[in-house]
């Protein structure tokens, strides 16, 4: 569902991120981890359309982000690290903007409302003007507009931030779930328990470049340093003692004969060579039930058509 | 409303984005209005109150402006073409600032706001976030014409006398008319960004630069090398005709002055052409910037977060160190704080930016105006102009501080964190705002009136004067924005332009005028009416014994009392409004909770 191709972006002499091929398929929840300044944020940022790649292509169930940002944006969720929202709308109003924004008719969306309204417990303050919320009521509100259209990508940074322990188990029960019903989820985190204990995959980056990408085990076998946390395995390779990139993909792929969140191809994902059949995605609301498509459809729209040839015109109403 | 609701799968009608934006904006504007009804009546009572004395004020002036006109030029072809040439001058100069101003707001609104880029991340067409922000600014650049405009347009309405249509066609006009600057700017701005995305301080540096080479080559060739005397028939019909740049036909500020004086001349066929021309050239302009904000708003934002910072060398600056070194007496720490607010405002353009143009501005027409000095006929003149600057110089300062310092200590509550827990007297905090915007508002505004009073040649005791009164108001005003500042702040508002525009920067700015008017009045003036009345009695000197010299020697008399009294009062008044609002914000500040 998410692929980044040979992605490489600067910020002027300073490479922020290095030919980066990545590919993350569904049902997979896949933990960017990475020092400060290691590339984690542009990378997002040019998944979600704010940036775009100096080189290569970022696609998203098959719509390269830059060329076609609406339609790839519809089949996101993002929760960024530090959220964005009116102070002068309700709860409720904010969420109701979002879902027309993404096409979700009235009662759909007023039954989805309800629904998020249940399972991240924002009935007592959803009436009330944002302004007055806590840290962590506005990072469930914004964890409720990513899900409201049941996306089948959900691009989250730094989920957990200012969230008391009961909400911090909401989302990964949220997490989980969207996981389970075949959504892909790349997570930007500093917590590296976070990724080991949710996470189906884990990717570090350093400098720019693609440290490692396979699970924990791999990581410690490549490592050679079984029965040890996360967190020491993160130390050792983002200080420079181990080769990076290349090689190391390879060998994880090699390694990973029966990857958890058993998606078929997943080797072939490890190395960046996947997804040319999840290419056509269906809309979030097409597909019955919870479970998110991204699989071939011949009433989906073509995966390079552009915005204007689905909607018949570019120019808003004024 | 078929249209309206948008089939599963598909992407928004543009019908249906644009309803869902409107009940956005609409939901945001009733949800303000509301809180303002149930939590600040007396505030917006009391800026609704200043807002129509102002308004009011101005109407009287210009129509009094307008009742002059018409009684000092009774020949109306000569009126007409006066009012047409002024108009069109008005209209163009606004033009110019809207260019300016709706490219600088949509800089900030479009690639530095939090919400574009939300904007951008939800499945919304370029087109129609560029357009949102774009009628923001729209309302933003031109609040200051509705304020500034109406009045003038509207007094020569009733001055003249003209039909009912003329008034019909105001709103419309003016409003078609804002639409292009405004368009202008927006697309100057989305190229800039998108070509030019390096260096936005130096850019916005060269077009300032640009823009006070501009006026200088303009006031330059306005005021200088007049062959005829001032205020004669000839002075007028040069003056006349060296402003006629602005009846270029194309230019959107003739259609609209052209169009607002067929109105009122009845000639309503040609207005009703020219607002037609200026309904479709903004739709135009309009269309033509959505269109470019389509196929550049996402490079160029791109483009902009790639920008690098400038490589800051670890050792302080320069200026650091000269400020360091002025400030020596000052105690340590306010001194640390005072070079870290100097250091934010070098680094932030916005500010830095507005302050070179218009004090630029302001240098170049006082180092021009030393023409009318030229010979003695005009020392009344003279003395009358070197006032009118010093009381401009205190009127741009009072903006810059209701601008740029009021809204410090409500921005400065985001490192309260850090300044908090710093052992760091509260007062210290305080004072060294005050000292920051007093001295860094003194050494410009004071050399300003120096230059000015040097190219007029006014007498030395003038020049001093002046200098007294210039400290006097650079206390004053920095001591009521820093005291107000902290005595209303506004923790929840991030940007300073919408601090200044609250309760607080309207009564800092009304207060500040208050100041200026009452500081001028008791140091200033009372020498001009004395130079006046000095003039005066040497005129009748010349001449036979007249009633009229008594009574000049006897104004002299007063106007020496006044000048002491007055010189010695407006000190005093200086020191106490300093020390009494640095007093009442001190006590506030003290009261913070963060």
């Amino acid at each position: 569902m998410i692929h980044f191709h040979n992605v490489t972006r600067s910020y002027g002499r300073k490479v922020a991120v290095a030919d980066l091929s990545l590919s993350i398929g569904p049902g997979e929840l896949f933990a960017l981890l990475g020092p400060n300044g290691a590339g984690k944020t542009t990378t997002i940022k040019m998944l979600v359309g704010l940036l775009r790649p100096d080189s290569g292509t970022v696609r998203v169930c098959g719509y390269d982000v830059a060329q076609s940002p609406r339609e790839a944006a519809r089949l996101i969720g993002y929760v960024p690290d530090q959220p964005f929202l009116y102070d002068k709308l309700t709860g409720r109003e904010f969420l109701e903007f979002v879902g027309q924004m993404r096409g979700l008719p009235s009662t759909l969306l007023a039954e989805r409302i309800a629904d998020q309204v249940s399972k991240l417990e924002l009935g007592t303050f959803l009436d009330e003007l944002i302004e007055t919320y806590s840290h962590g009521m506005r990072q469930r509100l914004v964890f409720a507009a990513a899900f409201l259209h049941q996306p089948p990508v959900l691009v989250i940074d730094e989920p957990l931030v200012g969230l008391d322990p009961r909400s911090s188990r909401l989302v990964k029960d949220l997490l989980r779930a969207r996981t389970a019903a075949g959504a892909s989820v790349l997570m930007s985190t500093h917590l590296l328990w976070l990724a080991e204990e949710i996470a189906t995959r884990i990717g570090i980056v350093d400098q720019g470049r693609i440290k490692f990408l396979g699970t924990k085990d791999q990581l410690q076998q490549l490592l050679a340093l079984p029965h040890t946390s996360l967190e020491q395995l993160f130390l050792e390779l983002t200080e420079g003692n181990h080769q990076p990139a290349d090689t190391q993909k390879h060998h994880c792929a090699a390694a990973d004969a029966a990857p958890p969140g058993g998606t078929e191809g997943r080797a072939a994902e490890l190395l960046g060579t996947a997804g040319q059949g999840e290419a056509d995605c269906r809309g979030p609301y097409e597909t019955p039930g919870d479970k998110p498509a991204c699989k071939p459809d011949g009433d989906a729209p073509l995966p390079h058509r552009s915005a204007e040839a689905a909607t018949g015109s570019s120019a808003p109403d004024h | 409303m078929s249209t309206l609701i948008a089939k599963p799968g598909d992407l928004l009608t543009p019908q249906a984005e644009a309803h869902a934006f409107w009940l956005l904006r609409r939901r945001i504007v009733v949800a303000r209005i509301r809180q303002l009804l149930a939590q600040a009546r007396l505030r917006l009572s009391i800026v609704l109150v200043l807002s129509t004395v102002l308004w009011f004020g101005l109407f009287g002036l210009f129509a009094e402006g307008f009742m002059f006109l018409d009684s000092a030029v009774p020949h109306p072809q000569w009126r007409e073409q006066i009012v047409q040439t002024v108009l069109g001058s008005f209209f163009v100069a606004l033009m110019l600032m809207l260019v300016l101003s709706a490219g600088v707001l949509i800089y900030g609104s479009l690639f530095r706001s939090p919400e574009t880029a939300f904007l951008l991340t939800i499945p919304a067409r370029t087109e129609r976030v560029f357009l949102h922000k774009f009628q923001e600014a729209l309302v933003f650049s031109s609040w200051g014409f509705v304020l500034l405009g109406s009045p003038v347009l509207l007094a020569y309405g009733v001055i003249s006398a003209v039909p009912w249509y003329y008034y019909a066609m105001l709103l419309p006009m003016v409003v078609a008319f804002v639409y292009i600057p405004v368009a202008w700017g927006a697309i100057l701005c989305l190229l800039l960004i998108r070509y030019l995305p390096r260096g936005v301080g130096i850019l916005l540096a060269l077009i300032g630069a640009a823009a006070v080479l501009a006026a200088a080559v303009l006031i330059r060739g306005l005021i200088t090398e007049m062959q005829s005397e001032l205020l004669t028939p000839g002075w007028l019909h040069q003056m006349l005709s060296r402003l006629r740049f602005s009846e270029g036909r194309l230019l959107p500020s003739w259609w609209l002055t052209n169009g607002l004086l067929s109105a009122a001349e009845g000639n309503w066929s040609e207005a009703m052409l020219l607002l037609g021309l200026l309904i479709s050239n903004a739709l135009f302009w309009q269309q033509v910037a959505i269109w470019v904000a389509g196929l550049l708003l996402r490079p160029a934002y791109s483009n902009l977060a790639g920008r690098t910072a400038a490589y800051r060398r670890p050792h302080s600056a320069f200026i650091d160190r000269l400020a360091a070194s002025v400030l020596c007496l000052v105690p340590r720490p306010m001194r640390l704080m005072i070079i870290k607010d100097l250091r934010l405002f070098r680094r932030d353009p916005v500010q830095w930016s507005q302050f070179f143009i218009f004090f630029g501005l302001l240098l170049v027409y006082f180092v021009n105006i030393g023409s009318f000095s030229h010979s003695l006929h005009y020392s009344g003149w003279v003395n009358m102009v070197s006032f009118l600057n010093l009381s401009v110089v205190g009127l741009l300062l009072s903006t810059f501080t209701t601008r740029f310092i009021f809204p410090m200590m409500s921005l400065e509550a985001r490192r309260f964190w850090l300044l908090g827990m710093l052992p760091l007297g509260r007062h210290a905090i305080l004072w060294s705002k005050f000292l920051f915007a007093a001295v860094g508002a003194a050494f410009p505004c004071c050399a300003l009136i120096l230059v000015s009073d040097l190219a007029l040649r006014v007498p030395r005791n003038i020049l001093l004067t002046h200098q007294l009164s210039c400290l006097v108001l650079c206390l004053g005003l920095a001591g009521i924005a820093v005291g107000l500042g902290a005595r209303f702040p506004d923790f929840r508002e991030e940007s300073s332009a919408r601090i200044a525009a609250g309760f607080g920067g309207t009564l800092n700015l009304v207060l500040s005028t208050m100041y200026i008017v009452t500081v001028l009045a008791l140091t200033s003036l009372p020498y001009h009416f004395l130079v006046a009345a000095d003039q005066a009695a040497r005129t009748f000197a010349h001449a036979a014994p007249h009633p009229w010299m008594a009574e000049s020697l006897r104004l002299q008399l007063w106007f020496r009392l006044w000048l002491i009294g007055g010189t010695i009062g407006g000190v005093v008044l200086g020191i106490a409004t300093t020390v009494w609002v640095m007093y009442v914000g001190m006590r506030a500040f003290k009261r913070w909770e963060l």
